[in-house]
């Protein structure tokens, strides 16, 4: 029988990631009760992944779980554990150990020089690879239009008209003559690139590098790409 | 079904109302029965180049208001019994138009006539808007020039999202391009956009290229459509718009600039 009520899939998700620096539970009250202090509705049942990389010798599992418990935090489970033995006892207890993705920290909030460092980690690389769908645009972009693909490359079949405007998180393809200006990686990101048939823009810009067509003679009025290197715009011919 | 055809730009000056009289009477003189409609509230003057200034006694305001009847307000054209037209009010703005209304008059005109032409007023405001709104087809009417080009462009953006056909989602407004007072000497010597370049950027379909004449201006003065003056060549240019609009295949003429023959070389003619 097929399982229709339920379907296991995998999902990325960002977790608030707790980074304890001291083994001592008092110490760790004593700071997480300052820091909860300051905003106990954003930390109001955040489900929080427990770092414990940073401690030596024996831990009390336990006691960090219920400690973090009784501030509210959902426990999710503990992270960075790399002896086998310690694993085994996190699991022995009961516990669920994370694996974290490739870590890249977004925002960091001491809660204590001493004891704590709350990080947001992003446990998930799926942004960072930016595998994108493509938004499709058929036919010309006219003046005084504006095509944006948030969160998507932007495919134009056909041109670009002067005074018309393509702007896309992601990549930018254009099928004609890019007359108008393309505004690649908008949300800032240095990998995208624009691809057009005919090099002929106001402008272009990838994550806020920007070139006037008074930079593009090198490539006018040809097949090109765009792209950074090394935090500079450089253009290359397609054929 | 009448086939709704709005003359429109975006630029002024350009041609607009020139070319929707020269086509009007043109698809007239071919037997079908055309209503030429004065979208340009406030700035009248199509009559004049109608030649029929004299004779507008209501104009489309008034039929909006129910101030006046369609039959009280169209005039006959005394050159061709099968061309009337809806002249625009001198005296309102584009304000008194709404598409509810506008809407009204052209279904009651589409049971009249086979072509109903709508001249568009310049600019891409309100008045624009609503030419091109109801539109099947429109004439896009563009000189050999950058801005004229661009504020074109502009316009097929506008036709492309927002016509009745784009906001039901119905097959798009057809699209012809008329390319007028053109200069293929101009051309030749680089000062001038070519059809080519246009083509290029505005990538729709050639109706015609009407080239630089001063038949033109004589013709808006003295209210005979351009396309009356059969020895000019704008004449000739806006007869073969005519025979394309009506589905036949005509070459383009009037393209290259005219090398002078012997006679008129060793004469100065």
């Amino acid at each position: 029988m097929a399982d229709a009520s339920i379907e296991f899939k995998g999902s990325s998700f960002t977790l608030s990631v707790l980074h304890l620096k001291s083994s001592e539970l008092a110490d760790i009250r004593a700071d997480l009760t300052n820091k909860v202090a300051q905003a106990p509705d954003f930390f109001y049942r955040v489900p929080v992944v427990v770092n414990v990389e940073k401690l030596n010798g024996s831990i009390d599992y336990q006691g960090v779980k219920t400690l973090i418990e009784e501030f509210n935090f959902t426990f999710v489970g503990f992270t960075g554990v790399i002896a086998k033995a310690q694993r085994q006892q996190i699991r022995d207890l009961g516990f669920s150990f994370v694996n974290s993705a490739k870590a890249n920290t977004t925002t960091k909030a001491k809660i204590s020089k001493e004891s704590v460092v709350a990080k947001t980690e992003s446990v998930a690389a799926t942004t960072q690879r930016h595998l994108y769908t493509d938004k499709i645009h058929r036919g010309q972009v006219r003046s005084g239009q504006q095509v944006y693909a948030k969160e998507q490359n932007l495919v134009i079949i056909g041109s670009v008209s002067a005074g018309a405007e393509v702007i896309a998180d992601g990549n930018i393809h254009v099928y004609g003559s890019l007359r108008g200006r393309a505004i690649a990686g908008a949300t800032g990101h240095h990998s995208a690139q624009i691809y057009c048939q005919n090099l002929q823009a106001e402008l272009v810009s990838i994550n806020g590098h920007y070139w006037l067509s008074e930079s593009m003679e090198q490539h006018w009025d040809s097949p090109v790409y765009i792209h950074l290197t090394d935090n500079e715009l450089t253009s290359s011919k397609l054929i | 079904m009448a086939r709704i055809i709005v003359v429109t730009s975006g630029k002024g000056g350009v041609g607009k109302t020139t070319s929707s009289a020269a086509i009007g009477l043109g698809l007239a003189l071919k037997g079908h029965k055309v209503v030429l409609i004065d979208f340009d509230i406030g700035l009248r003057n199509l009559d004049l180049i109608m030649g029929c200034e004299r004779r507008v006694v209501y104009d489309f305001v008034n039929v909006i208001n129910g101030e006046a009847t369609l039959n009280q307000a169209l005039i006959k054209d005394k050159r061709v019994s099968s061309l009337s037209i809806l002249p625009a009010s001198q005296t309102r703005d584009k304000d008194a138009l709404n598409k509810e209304n506008v809407g009204k008059v052209l279904d009651d005109l589409g049971k009249l006539f086979d072509f109903i032409i709508c001249d568009s007023p310049a600019g891409i405001e309100a008045g624009a808007m609503m030419a091109l709104y109801y539109a099947d087809e429109a004439i896009v009417t563009t000189n050999p020039e950058v801005s004229s080009v661009r504020d074109s462009d502009r316009i097929l953006g506008m036709l492309a999202s927002r016509s009745r056909r784009a906001e039901l989602g119905l097959e798009p407004i057809k699209e012809h391009l008329l390319l007028t007072r053109y200069c293929p000497k101009r051309v030749a010597e680089g000062e001038m956009l070519s059809v080519e370049d246009v083509e290029d950027i505005l990538s729709i379909p050639l109706l015609g290229v009407i080239p630089e004449s001063q038949a033109v201006l004589k013709a808006s003065n003295a209210g005979e459509p351009v396309i009356l003056d059969t020895d000019s060549d704008a004449g000739q240019a806006y007869q073969d718009v005519i025979d394309r609009l009506l589905g036949e295949t005509i070459e383009f003429r009037f393209l290259l600039a005219e090398k002078k023959g012997i006679f008129s070389r060793m004469f100065g003619g």
